[in-house]
């Protein structure tokens, strides 16, 4: 049985993420964030006064900061696929409730049968936010459900070994018990 | 360790299920093991092997830059799942056991590195979208190991040993040696070397050694390894 999922979103967590994307992105200097509203939404104030709200505005901002804008595709198809799973991430899969977190994992199991990464064939902004807003998920996740969405679980243990992703997250263990067969779709 | 034959369906099946939890034959990034592996397909698995279909098209991307990715090719038989039979042709020869001693005098084979080791290095090695990666320079080696025969029991072995280490080559290094009695008193110089392929050949060896004549009556090769 899944146990319990739907964790509130904490604004410590919300800004842990950014600050590991930060790093992620090899950007030195830390910058002050700040969260609104009952959702924790991040908000990043800017020099000018105004500013930027929400998580894929500011990660989006941070890779273009950190000159790194491959990472939300390099052709108008993959940026249409980072964007696609970018908008996922806040609108499925974060504050999701227990009944939602089997279908987006039945869902994301389909998608990732033929795919390394999230868009493409290398490393994107899809990847990181949707390994950071998925982590609790699969850290719950009893043995013969990592087997079951074992296309999840192959993704994730990729991500979370990829150099500079995980850094506030803890590893999540993911070891193929042989004894149950790999199921067939 | 090995896949079985890849090139049959049982081959094909044995990949498939190993791809089932992983994204890369070895470690988190691509490498030469699997440009080892991809080459070793016949063609592109078919849709019923999904988790072999998706390593094979996700490497494909990577043809152009597959010289430089991180890595040593390794003989194909070496990848895969611990516990299969290496079925490989052409796998690199087994350490020759010496009849007459059983000092070893080559130490252990070369240190597998355990899997944490390995993990890290590769991430360390692979940058983040960039695939460059400096290529080591490889110069083959050969360990081997010699035996030198004497006229008689009478022979004096150290002025013998002396004669061998005196000859000098560039790629020629002299390791340990040792007197083994092979009866009536007789007793042989087995020593090692280290040599560099391509600069030192065995029978330049032979004819440098049976040079001396007053002391060596024969050379032969009692073991030979690529290093």
């Amino acid at each position: 049985r899944l146990r319990l999922y739907c964790v509130p979103v904490s604004a410590k967590m919300a800004l842990k993420e950014l600050s590991s994307l930060e790093k992620c992105l090899g950007l030195k200097k830390p910058n002050k964030y700040s969260t609104q509203g009952e959702k924790k939404v991040p908000v990043l104030q800017n020099n000018q006064g105004s500013a930027l709200v929400g998580l894929v505005t500011i990660a989006s901002h941070l890779v273009c900061e950190a000159q790194r804008t491959e990472l939300l595709g390099d052709s108008a198809e993959q940026r249409a696929v980072v964007q696609q799973w970018l908008e996922y991430r806040v609108t499925r899969l974060d504050g999701c409730s227990k009944d939602e977190v089997k279908v987006i994992l039945k869902e994301l199991n389909q998608y990732l049968e033929d795919k390394v990464y999230m868009a493409g064939n290398c490393f994107t902004l899809a990847d990181a936010l949707m390994y950071y807003g998925i982590h609790h998920i699969i850290m719950e996740l009893a043995v013969e459900e990592k087997e079951r969405y074992l296309n999840v679980t192959r993704w994730f243990d990729h991500i979370q070994h990829y150099p500079g992703v995980r850094h506030h997250l803890p590893p999540v263990v993911v070891l193929r018990n042989r004894v149950y067969p790999s199921s067939q779709h | 360790m090995g896949f079985g034959d890849l090139k049959t369906p049982a081959g094909l099946k044995v990949l498939n299920d190993f791809l089932a939890d992983k994204s890369y034959i070895e470690g988190y990034v691509p490498s030469q093991a699997d440009i080892v592996v991809f080459d070793a397909l016949s063609g592109v698995p078919s849709a019923d092997l999904c988790h072999a279909l998706r390593w094979y098209n996700h490497i494909k991307s990577y043809q152009k830059e597959k010289a430089s990715l991180p890595g040593v090719k390794k003989p194909l038989g070496q990848y895969g799942p611990a516990g299969m039979e290496d079925t490989t042709v052409g796998v690199p020869a087994v350490k020759d056991e010496e009849e007459d001693d059983d000092i070893d005098l080559f130490g252990s084979d070369e240190e597998e590195e355990d899997e944490e080791t390995k993990r890290i290095k590769e991430e360390r090695l692979a940058a983040y979208n960039a695939k460059k990666s400096k290529k080591p320079a490889l110069i083959a080696k050969s360990s081997i190991l010699l035996d030198v025969k004497p006229w008689d029991d009478e022979t004096d072995m150290a002025k013998l040993e002396q004669c061998v280490r005196s000859i000098q080559m560039d790629g020629l290094v002299w390791g340990q040696s040792k007197l083994v009695p092979v009866g009536y008193g007789i007793k042989k110089l087995q020593i090692a070397c280290v040599v560099e392929d391509d600069k030192v050949g065995t029978d330049q060896l032979e004819e440098l050694i049976t040079a001396f004549e007053d002391y060596v009556q024969s050379m032969d090769v009692a073991a030979f390894n690529k290093i």
